[in-house]
């Protein structure tokens, strides 16, 4: 996340273009603010605009995938130290990307490169319990909603996006939500309200 | 002993064997039946109790098995979830390939149906070659599957039950279900049937079909087919041979019904029991018979001795006391019986032998009786009629009478009358030789047969007798000073049969009692009338009856005045054929029989019917009437007196009863009395031929007599017989000085008329006034007597 705010910030310093900023509320279906819901705007502009990220890893802590939902932008090559004394063996056969990493222990993983945008859940074979989700999105603007269940991004261009939300709760398979948004040079705040979420 | 006993049951009836062999055997039987029963029953109840428990337990058998292969399919579908090449398959969304994954896993596990079904339980890819399973049918079964409380689920599909399990595909989230349907097979009843021997039958129905098919069992088809026919939900089923317990086991089933039927064979439940039945029955029947030929045995050993105890009373029954009584040596009740057998016997014997004894001999002299006297005489008679033709030896009797016995009897009493008669006994015997025999007749009366004793020889040993009877007896100091009268007949002589010749000697013994002889010998002329004596009986009571009696009358004189002043009424009977009977014909007879009693009272009645027609003015005429002993014996005579004097209206005053002194002297205490009565009445009494028996005038004072008649022999001839004449005088004078009158019979001549006159004795009476005449030739008499001016 520190990178994340780096980024923004650099790249606001290099386009000085008009920047707005969105602020977005995501709700439950009951209004509850929802937390750690991932956030995205999409555009083809923004698509342009992506890069990816630096140094992203997904690791094995204690037999669970750490973090557990990792949002990485198109492109970036996420790496998987593994952290316990067993080996691990991870895989993911969402469409997002298929792999398959062989039977390995120790931090020095190969990287696998996250080519596709989508959500890419990710298993191990050994342990059946162990699940953790990469979302990979064609866009610099995401970010993942407080425990208020706010987020805002700044240093938006205006214009027509598409605005892109998910959660860990929401029914497995399910893509990301999407909804269009506008956004004008004053910026905008929308609240999303996600039905469906498992409890 | 059973083939011997049989016949004798059915022949006896309800004898004592049958008794005690068919209650016992009957209640044996009864007792058995129970129990066999009860048993029955109880084996019945038991087993189906026992059926029902096991088809319970068939149940849980039943639902662990299907639990258990449920497990088993279960675990080989997860293991396919699991598969990490199949999920990659699964994930690959090639239809295809996921389908062929599909297939091959189906032959490996032997599943009919393998579906992937998305988590909404849509189905994504199923393989299933043999069945043809919606969409929707699918998911039904998969909905209760997807939480994971349930394992397995029964389906049908087209009339085959299938068993579904279901597991989660995980990449590693759920992606989806992998659902596998099992066909149901026999493996399962059969393990059943192995596990708990209890058969399976599987039903199954489809929704909305109405058919029910019953795809899988264990049990005959034929059965089965009758059990769809009679309809499955039932308890219990007969079959042919056999009673099936069933039990219904309804397993949760989409698509349609299973009915897993529970069927447990009643007969195999019971089989085991059936051999306990088998071996109780047969210990039974041996038990009866064993029990049937112990009673029966019994039974025998208490009849068999029965029988032959029966068979010794019926012997005892016919007098046959001396075979000996068996089984007197048991100890028992039975040995009991034979005891009392033999002891009865034993006593019987005694009682016939002192029977016997009493029969033929006399129990007071220890001497035959009359009747084994009879015997005697009959078996010597016998013995010399068999010696026919050789010299037959004579045979004589003679019968003895004691004088005077009654009298000493009555004086002496019965007990010295008996050890008298004893004595008697003892001499007689003592004097007995050549086979002669005594025996007492009865009474005072005493018999000898003398078997080889002609007249004679009988003769003198009468004498012998008779000088024995001169030594008194002695008793207790006193003396007795006995004789007695002797008769004697003689066989052939005098009778050809015993009764006759007993007879003969009786006539004689009494001729000489009455002539005082002390023995005579029977002699035809005693006995002129014996042969008409029988019918003498029958017609003396006709003599009454027809009025063949008549009265005569001897006319009694006063000597003082010469008049005719009393008349002595004697009888004379007029038979129609043989004339006039003289009295001596019958009196005595009719004295033997007790007849002579109504003679007095007939005699008497006469005399009273005719009294007034012989009186005259200035003559009255007393009548006097002869009484016998048993007149004065007659308690009620004195009565019979008063009724005839009554009838005729005649006063006692005009009568004398004549009464002799042997006849006061037979029962001097009741003569006392009854003359007493008599005397009361006004009756005039005179004691007849006095001077002839023993009576003491000392005696005969104490008696209300009022006169005495001097025996004729001893007034006939007195007037040539100096000694007669004192002792007719001594005894008027004697008759005077007591006050009495005195009359003198058997005058016969004007001499002892006069004698008499000089004597002072009162009354003549005799053939010199006249002899007895009947009525009217009295009164002839009489007139012409009174008419003679001198006597």
């Amino acid at each position: 996340m520190r990178h994340f705010f780096c980024l923004t910030a650099l790249l606001c310093v290099a386009a000085p273009v008009l920047a707005a900023t969105v602020q977005v509320q995501m709700q439950d279906s009951a209004g509850i603010p929802l937390a750690d819901a991932v956030v995205y705007l999409e555009s083809k502009d923004a698509a342009a605009a992506v890069k990816p990220l630096l140094g992203a890893e997904v690791a094995q802590v204690n037999r669970q995938f750490d973090p557990q939902v990792r949002v990485v932008t198109l492109g970036t090559a996420v790496q998987f130290p593994n952290h316990d004394r067993v080996r691990h063996q991870v895989y993911s056969f969402s469409d997002a990307k298929r792999f398959e990493l062989k039977l390995y222990a120790g931090v020095t993983a190969s990287t696998i490169v996250f080519d596709k945008p989508g959500i890419a859940v990710l298993g191990c074979n050994i342990h059946d319990n162990m699940v953790a989700w990469v979302i990979v999105v064609p866009t610099p603007y995401f970010g993942r909603s407080g425990p208020d269940g706010k987020l805002t991004l700044d240093n938006l261009p205006p214009g027509n996006y598409r605005l892109r939300t998910w959660h860990v709760q929401l029914p497995v398979g399910t893509p990301a939500l999407d909804q269009a948004l506008t956004v004008p040079a004053t910026g905008a705040n929308v609240a999303v309200r996600m039905t469906g979420l498992a409890p | 002993m059973i083939s011997g006993l049989l016949p004798r049951l059915n022949m006896g009836g309800w004898r004592l064997s049958t008794r005690i062999v068919v209650p016992s055997l009957a209640l044996l039987m009864l007792v058995q039946a129970a129990v066999l029963l009860l048993v029955h029953a109880s084996i019945d109840s038991n087993a189906r109790r026992q059926v029902a428990s096991d088809l319970v337990g068939a149940e849980r058998v039943w639902r662990s098995l299907i639990d258990q292969k449920t497990q088993r399919l279960r675990q080989g579908a997860e293991v396919l979830a699991a598969d990490s090449g199949f999920k990659e398959t699964v994930t690959s969304r090639d239809e295809a390939t996921i389908r062929s994954a599909l297939e091959n896993y189906s032959q490996r596990t032997g599943a009919a149906v393998t579906a992937l079904l998305d988590p909404n339980l849509n189905t994504i890819a199923i393989n299933a070659d043999k069945v043809n399973i919606q969409a929707d049918l699918l998911k039904q079964i998969a909905t209760p599957l997807r939480t994971g409380t349930q394992t397995g689920q029964l389906g049908v599909v087209q009339g085959r039950a299938y068993l579904f399990v279901m597991v989660p595909l995980r990449a590693p989230l759920q992606i989806g279900w992998i659902l596998m349907g099992f066909a149901t097979d026999k493996t399962l009843a059969e393990d059943l049937f192995k596990l708990s021997n209890i058969s399976l039958a599987l039903a199954i129905s489809t929704d909305g079909g109405r058919t029910t098919t019953v795809p899988i069992f264990t049990l005959p088809s034929d059965t089965v087919d009758d059990l769809l026919q009679a309809g499955l939900l039932r308890s219990e089923f007969n079959t042919p041979d056999d009673t099936l317990i069933l039990r219904h086991v309804a397993i949760k089933t989409i698509g349609g019904t299973v009915d897993a039927l529970l069927v447990r064979s009643l007969k195999q439940a019971t089989a085991p029991f059936r051999d306990l039945q088998l071996i109780l029955l047969g210990i039974t029947a041996l038990g009866l018979l064993l029990f049937g030929l112990g009673s029966a045995w019994t039974a025998m050993r208490v009849t068999t001795p029965l029988r032959s105890l029966v068979q010794n009373a019926e012997r005892l029954g016919k007098g046959q006391y001396d075979q000996p009584i068996q089984h007197t040596q048991r100890r028992d009740e039975i040995g009991d019986l034979a005891k009392a057998f033999d002891r009865m016997g034993k006593n019987i014997s005694q009682k016939q032998d002192e029977i016997q004894k009493q029969a033929y001999w006399d129990r007071l002299t220890r001497l035959r009786n009359r009747v084994g006297f009879r015997n005697d005489v009959n078996a010597a008679i016998a013995e010399r009629r068999a010696s026919e033709g050789l010299r037959q030896a004579p045979l004589s009797i003679i019968t003895l009478n004691l004088d005077r016995f009654k009298h000493v009897n009555d004086i002496l009493g019965f007990t010295l009358g008996d050890r008298l008669l004893v004595a008697v006994a003892e001499r007689l015997h003592a004097r007995m030789e050549n086979g002669a025999l005594v025996a007492r007749l009865g009474g005072d009366e005493f018999s000898i047969l003398l078997p080889h004793a002609d007249a004679d020889a009988a003769m003198s040993m009468a004498a012998c007798i008779a000088n024995a009877f001169e030594t008194p007896l002695s008793f207790d100091d006193q003396n007795v000073d006995l004789s007695a009268s002797m008769g004697i007949a003689c066989w052939p002589q005098h009778a050809l049969d015993t009764d006759t010749l007993l007879g003969r000697a009786e006539v004689a013994m009494y001729v000489a009692k009455r002539k005082t002889t002390v023995v005579q010998l029977y002699d035809p002329a005693l006995d002129s009338s014996s042969k008409q004596t029988l019918s003498l009986l029958s017609e003396l009571r006709r003599a009454v009856e027809y009025n063949e009696l008549r009265m005569f009358l001897q006319p009694k004189i006063a000597l003082d005045s010469g008049r005719v002043i009393a008349a002595e009424a004697l009888v004379r009977w007029q038979h129609p054929l043989r004339g006039l009977v003289p009295p001596d014909a019958f009196i005595p007879f009719a004295e033997q029989t007790g007849f002579v009693r109504q003679l007095t009272l007939w005699m008497f009645d006469e005399a009273a019917r005719q009294w007034a027609g012989l009186q005259l003015p200035d003559q009255p005429l007393r009548i006097s009437v002869n009484l016998s002993t048993r007149d004065l014996l007659d308690l009620d005579f004195p009565a019979r007196l008063d009724v005839l004097l009554a009838k005729h209206g005649v006063a006692p005053e005009g009568f004398c009863l004549e009464i002799t002194e042997s006849a006061i002297m037979d029962d001097p205490l009741r003569a006392e009395s009854t003359l007493k009565r008599l005397s009361e009445r006004g009756f005039k009494l005179s004691i007849d031929d006095f001077g002839t028996g023993y009576s003491s005038l000392a005696y005969l004072k104490r008696l209300p007599v009022d006169e005495l008649k001097i025996d004729k022999s001893f007034v006939m001839g007195m007037e040539e017989d100096p000694d007669n004449a004192k002792i007719v005088r001594s005894t008027i004078d004697l008759a005077h000085n007591m006050g009495l009158s005195v009359v003198a019979e058997g005058v016969e001549n004007m001499e002892i008329l006069h004698l008499l006159r000089e004597q002072n004795c009162d009354e003549a009476q005799g053939y010199y006034m006249s002899k007895p005449l009947p009525v009217d030739a009295f009164k002839l008499w009489r007139e012409r007597w009174a008419g003679r001016a001198d006597m």
